[in-house]
């Protein structure tokens, strides 16, 4: 207990003694955190989007309404059998009709003017592979059933890469921001064993033993951490609550993360930190304090 | 208590600070460890606290093999060592009192027991009046006592002084060793490095001389001949 006491005392000296060099590690574990968090976030999101679009209809056939509905069938049939098709949904004229109007319910003087005969049925089709899509188009080419094929594939597919290369993106200058905080946390901690040097040289003359001579410091650099990683999550959590606002979940993307995998990151992101202040402040303190 | 057997100490750059010394140092001894400066005192000293270690030879201190002892275990080695070097290492910010205090706080004596203790050894090494003044206030020698109460505190089997009358003039270095004794005659064995003759011819105690990192001279109330005379 007493022991326990002295360690506290001394990290919390520690602290008050270096105030800014404190505050800056702190911040670059704020910055490093906050860009682990929003990266995974981010990572979480696209993941789910695309999870969203695979289950999803990757080709739709607009059939010619000239050709027969039997013929329309044959052609559903024949589609449902290509290997790279899990499924193949007939769409009819009214179906069209409603989907329409819901599309444009905000606009109902366009609901007004259209003709609604004119919307052809279609083919709603899933493929196990979105990337297939092209496989499908070609094969439909010169069907005299098909009026026209359109896929998302290649939109999905350029929007998946541009997301990928943001993640990659922050994922590396997280990794930067990551490594100079590590580098920021050793630096402080040498810097406070260093100004300690002559009470650690007490310290080891009369029999204190290493983990005794380091915890003040270690515990300083989990605490800088904490402090940082707490600070990070808060910012985070703040932001995605802010983005998932209805003003920007009409965009593209659906902008949700479960509670579960927040509550995940956040495990993560504090375990981490509490890893890294362990780590940093083992190598900080490794020439001075070795008994 | 201590015994060493054949120990050689070579550094890296290949300077030899201690060849083939065999020594028994028994319960209660006072010994005075002799010799210019860069025979071996201090390595011989460090040796017995695990600071260096030999490149040959084995050594047991206190019934523990330091050879063969564990980095972890060290201070539980030195913690039935005390220590005092020739700086006398105090820390300026806090008083005599403090100073004492942390090494014992550190050795996780309770506040009670720290109270008590720091007041007895301050008593011992004779310097009640000055608990409250920072180093920066006491005379050398002063600082000096206040070393030796501190490497005290854990009550330790044996002190181990490295020069600690060094920086004194021989008056105040008189006083120091008289301390010493007193401390010696309550039980701890003293090993003492110096090379001030006028101490050790005066006080007539075990001498271990050593030249070279050679031992060249153990003898019980030995003198110390400057000039290799005795």
């Amino acid at each position: 207990m007493q022991k326990f006491s002295y360690v506290a005392r001394d990290t919390l000296l520690n602290i008050r003694r270096n105030p800014l060099l404190s505050i800056a590690t702190i911040l670059s574990v704020v910055v490093s955190c906050f860009l682990a968090f929003v990266t995974l976030s981010g990572k979480a999101i696209v993941e789910e989007n695309t999870s969203r679009w695979q289950n999803g209809i990757h080709v739709v056939v607009f059939l010619d309404d000239r050709v027969t509905t039997t013929a329309h069938k044959q052609l559903q049939e024949s589609i449902q059998s290509y290997s790279e098709v899990r499924d193949v949904q007939y769409f009819s004229k009214e179906q069209a009709e409603e989907e329409f109007r819901f599309l444009f319910q905000d606009q109902q003087e366009l609901i007004k003017e259209v003709d609604f005969l004119i919307l052809p049925t279609s083919l709603r089709v899933n493929l196990y592979d979105p990337s297939n899509y092209q496989l499908i188009i070609d094969r439909l080419q010169g069907n005299p059933a098909v009026r026209e094929v359109r896929a998302s594939g290649e939109a999905i597919q350029r929007l998946l890469d541009m997301t990928s290369t943001l993640i990659l993106a922050a994922t590396s200058f997280a990794s930067i921001i990551a490594f100079a905080a590590f580098i920021l946390i050793g630096n402080t901690i040498r810097l406070t064993s260093f100004a300690k040097r002559e009470e650690i040289e007490i310290m080891k003359i009369i029999g204190a033993s290493s983990l005794y001579i380091r915890l003040p410091f270690i515990l300083e650099a989990i605490l800088e951490s904490l402090i940082g990683s707490v600070v990070a999550v808060g910012l985070g959590v703040g932001l995605i609550n802010y983005i998932s606002n209805p003003e920007f979940s009409e965009s593209i993307f659906a902008i949700q993360i479960s509670d579960g995998y927040l509550l995940e990151l956040t495990l993560m992101i504090f375990l981490a930190s509490l890893l890294f202040g362990l780590v940093a402040s083992y190598f900080g303190t490794r020439k001075l304090v070795n008994v | 208590m201590i015994k060493f057997k054949d120990i050689s100490l070579v550094f890296a750059g290949g300077s030899v600070a201690l060849s083939n010394i065999s020594t028994n140092i028994s319960d209660g001894e006072f010994v005075y460890l002799i010799g210019p400066s860069g025979s071996g005192k201090s390595s011989f000293l460090k040796i017995i606290y695990k600071d260096l270690i030999p490149t040959n030879g084995s050594i047991e201190v206190t019934g523990l093999d330091v050879n063969d002892l564990a980095r972890w275990r060290i201070p539980l080695l030195r913690r039935k060592l005390g220590i005092v070097l020739q700086e006398p290492k105090l820390l300026k910010d806090r008083t005599v009192s403090e100073n004492i205090g942390f090494a014992m706080e550190v050795l996780g004596f309770t506040p009670g027991e720290i109270k008590i203790q720091v007041s007895q050894l301050l008593s011992l090494v004779e310097i009640e009046h000055e608990a409250y003044k920072y180093p920066e206030q006491l005379s050398s020698g002063q600082q000096t006592r206040v070393a030796i109460a501190r490497a005290l505190a854990s009550k330790p089997l044996v002190l181990l002084c490295d020069e600690p009358t060094g920086n004194l003039d021989p008056e105040l270095s008189s006083k120091i060793v008289v301390l010493l004794e007193k401390i010696n005659r309550a039980g701890t064995t003293v090993i003492m490095a110096t090379h001030d003759s006028s101490i050790v011819n005066r006080r007539k105690k075990r001498i271990i001389e050593l030249n070279v990192g050679k031992v060249i001279r153990d003898e019980d109330r030995g003198r110390y001949n400057i000039s290799g005379n005795n």
